[in-house]
């Protein structure tokens, strides 16, 4: 008997202690799941889930507030999802807040937004509904990408006969790029316009001088002084902006290009085809 | 060659006889408690410093060889709960099942191997007391609930264990680790390990069992029961695991 | 007083009822290893019946499938009139605690230490007993072996002859009316073979038991016997008092008493 009492203690000290391990894991997991205190409920319709599943996280702000609890179809193009969360932020989601699923992490695990509204300042009660933004699909994601290559599509076309047309034409850009007669006209005309300028401008300078216009002169020179300077500002703007065109202008032309080869190429196969 | 499978076939037949015969004895009394009792301190406390020492050394060494591969991806910061994880669905149960193969079944086939060897089984068996419900079933039922208790053991010290290997390298509050660990675990990840653990313990306790009982007369015997006993176990705490493991991934 | 009593005449008490009846027993081990061929075997109430013979002539055998521990081939044993190897678990249960048996090596309880080897027997047989009685009859037991000082004793620090005493005393707890002694001398020097014998005697005498003896220890024969068999290959071969078997025609049986 007394041997017994040696061990008894050692042996429940080992069972109980084993126990409380296993439930506080039990706990603790449970409470990450919302499956213990106080919770609520919400619900929000979707027209698709986008592969949300039961038990993925509902965040608000960042933070994980709940879970999602049930995922059902309604009609063939609404889904109800019902959410449980957290009472303690109950206080924070208004009527009028939304929510969208979104992907996170590495593994795009699916997790559920809700933002707030702009304007209500009503609590949302238990079982209450909040609308819903549906996110970015990828189908939809695709039929705008299809779009804006259907638009390039047009605008290289164009290019290439605009290109085709300054190579052959007769018009005036044409001959100002091809014609030297013409490139040398214009670059006398230019020099002419120069000094007829620069006589312009000494008149100019005789007429600062001149006492009756001295007045009307400084104010513009203020003006200028400080219209240069936010020149300089923007000029640096125009320089970044025109940088990014020249480079979409050259991805465009290279396509004019290759398009353009590929037209010819099946001009001459038509040729030979007309030939044969 | 096929005399070697026919032997197989014939000893899994009788260990299953023999396991039978558990679940009809454990209800009949009588009820052999101060025994089970004692079965229980010495499987289940006298094995938790070994295992204790198993478990921390796993957490630790997981954390460890787990870190590169995650630094590569730039998910440390998965680290808690990725040992946690492997720690509780896989590592705590098969280890300590190991641990407890070769301690208590050992044991256990060494102990009624040398009862059987020396006639104490016979004089027990003729003293008109049933020698299976007084050694069989007290210890096998002892194993059966002590080795998830040594398992929750594991568990918590691997966590422990975890969490020193991730300070070597880093900082991290135990708290914001704790945190971690119970944001990336699920009841889908406890239970079925749990399950299994219980599973084990009773493979453990039935394969000591039947060895050390069905040990031939002669002390060289005591010794081969000892030795197959941990064989088999250890064999078939592997088998269960896949078993388990994949009826797990079936239905969840 | 051991001399006194061993001196006193073995015929007197002699009362013709059997208790066990062996008839026709057989037994093989595995396919071809005959170790019983038709033993037949007869214990008398009040007798002691020493049952002689080579090592594996089969003696062992014969007596643990009176307790039932093997399970003989074909033949018949009949126990207090019951035929023991047709009753239930329970039945068999219920002449066993009333046979005690004597292992070669005393088979003690490793785990044990000598008080809980000999309560442990007792407690599971008689639930409803208090600490107290326990202990009186643990102690009662171990001073009719002589032993009452080794009570708290770890078997593995007893000696031979201690282990096969405190087993007697284990067996004796339940207050058997049959005692089988499984060679009860083996490996025992001559004075405690001799220590051991008359100890049987003692408790034949005192408790009233009737007792088969397996033996190759003629010593131990002369002290106990009122009646040898001896076996050979299987069957009885030869059966007699001391004196008759000593001055036996067959050259064989007199090889024992040489």
């Amino acid at each position: 008997m007394e041997k017994q009492s040696g061990y008894t203690w050692k042996l429940g000290m080992f069972v109980t202690i084993g126990l409380l391990l296993f439930i506080m894991a039990v706990y603790f997991i449970g409470k990450q799941q919302n499956l213990f205190g106080s919770t609520f409920h919400i619900t929000s319709q979707f027209k698709t889930v986008s592969g949300l599943e039961v038990g993925n996280n509902v965040r608000f702000s960042g933070i994980n507030v709940g879970t999602v609890e049930q995922i059902q179809l309604k009609n063939d193009s609404t889904v109800v999802v019902v959410l449980v969360m957290k009472e303690e932020v109950r206080k924070f989601i208004k009527t009028d807040a939304t929510a969208s699923i979104g992907s996170d992490g590495l593994m795009g695990d699916k997790v559920l937004t809700i933002s707030p509204g702009a304007k209500s300042k009503k609590v949302i009660e238990d079982n209450g509904q909040i609308a819903s933004v549906d996110g970015i699909e990828m189908q939809d994601l695709m039929k705008s990408v299809k779009k804006s290559v259907d638009n390039v599509g047009i605008i290289s076309e164009e290019l290439a006969i605009f290109s085709h047309s300054m190579n052959n034409g007769n018009g005036a850009l044409a001959r100002l790029v091809k014609d030297d007669k013409m490139a040398n006209s214009v670059s006398n005309t230019l020099s002419n316009l120069e000094t007829g300028t620069k006589g312009f401008s000494e008149n100019m300078e005789a007429a600062k001088s001149n006492f009756l216009f001295r007045g009307y002169f400084k104010k513009k020179e203020k003006e200028k002084k400080e219209k240069a300077e936010e020149r300089k500002e923007k000029q640096e703007e125009a320089k970044k902006e025109k940088q990014e065109a020249r480079q979409e202008k050259q991805e465009e032309q290279e396509k004019a290009a290759k398009e353009k080869e590929q037209k010819e190429k099946e001009e001459q196969q038509k040729q030979e085809d007309a030939k044969k | 060659m096929i005399l070697n499978i026919k032997n197989t076939f014939a000893e899994i037949g009788e260990t299953t006889i023999f396991a039978k015969r558990f679940f009809k004895e454990v209800l009949i009394p009588p009820y052999e408690t101060k025994e089970f009792l004692r079965q229980c301190y010495v499987i289940g406390y006298r094995s938790l410093p070994l295992v204790a020492i198993t478990g921390f050394i796993m957490g630790l060494v997981l954390t460890l060889q787990s870190r590169p591969t995650l630094v590569k991806f730039g998910a440390e910061s998965w680290l808690p709960g990725m040992v946690a994880l492997s720690l509780i669905r896989e590592i705590a149960p098969v280890i300590t099942a190991l641990i407890c193969a070769g301690k208590i079944s050992s044991g256990i086939g060494a102990e009624l191997g040398s009862m059987k060897v020396t006639e104490q089984i016979d004089a027990m068996e003729v003293s008109a007391v049933n020698p299976y419900n007084y050694l069989v079933v007290t210890r096998v039922l002892a194993c059966t609930l002590m080795v998830p208790i040594l398992v929750f053991f594991a568990d918590a010290i691997g966590i422990i264990g975890g969490y020193v290997g991730i300070n070597i390298h880093g900082d991290v509050n135990f708290y914001r680790f704790l945190t971690q660990i119970v944001q990336s675990l699920e009841y889908l990840d406890l239970l079925p390990a749990t399950l299994k653990t219980f599973f084990f313990g009773f493979f453990i306790g039935i394969i000591g069992c039947y060895k050390g009982f069905n040990a031939s007369n002669g002390t060289e015997s005591v010794g081969q029961a000892a030795n197959s006993a941990v064989v088999t176990a250890s064999l078939s705490i592997f088998i269960i695991d896949m078993v388990a493991v994949q009826i797990t991934d079936l239905f969840f | 007083m051991k001399e006194k009593l061993h001196k006193e005449p073995k015929t007197k008490e002699k009362d013709q009822t059997p208790i066990i009846e062996i008839k026709d027993l057989h037994k093989t081990f595995g396919k071809d290893n005959a170790v019983l061929k038709g033993v037949n075997l007869t214990l008398n109430k009040g007798e002691d019946l020493v049952v002689l013979g080579r090592s594996g002539s089969g003696k062992s055998v014969t007596i643990k499938c009176i307790v039932g521990l093997i399970e003989p081939d074909k033949g018949e044993i009949k126990v207090f009139d019951q035929n023991v190897l047709n009753i239930s678990k329970s039945e068999l249960n219920e002449i066993r605690v009333r046979i005690g048996f004597l292992f070669q090596s005393g088979a003690l309880y490793d785990s044990m230490s000598v008080r809980e080897n000999l309560a442990f027997t007792l407690t599971k047989h008689k639930r409803d007993l208090s600490p107290e009685e326990v202990e009186n009859e643990v102690m009662e037991a171990l001073e009719n072996v002589g032993l009452a000082d080794a009570v708290d004793k770890m078997p593995s620090e007893l000696s031979g002859g201690m282990r096969k005493r405190i087993g007697l005393a284990r067996t004796l707890i339940l207050k058997p009316e049959i005692i089988l002694y499984d060679e009860p001398t083996t490996g025992l020097d001559t004075i405690t073979s001799r220590e051991i014998s008359e100890l049987i005697l003692d408790i034949k005498h005192k408790q009233k038991t009737s007792s088969i003896i397996i033996t190759h220890d003629m010593a131990c024969a002369k002290m106990t016997a009122d009646r040898i068999v001896v076996l050979k290959e299987g069957v009885i071969h030869a059966e007699g008092t001391y004196e008759e078997l000593e001055k036996d025609e067959d050259e064989w049986v007199r090889s024992f008493f040489e």
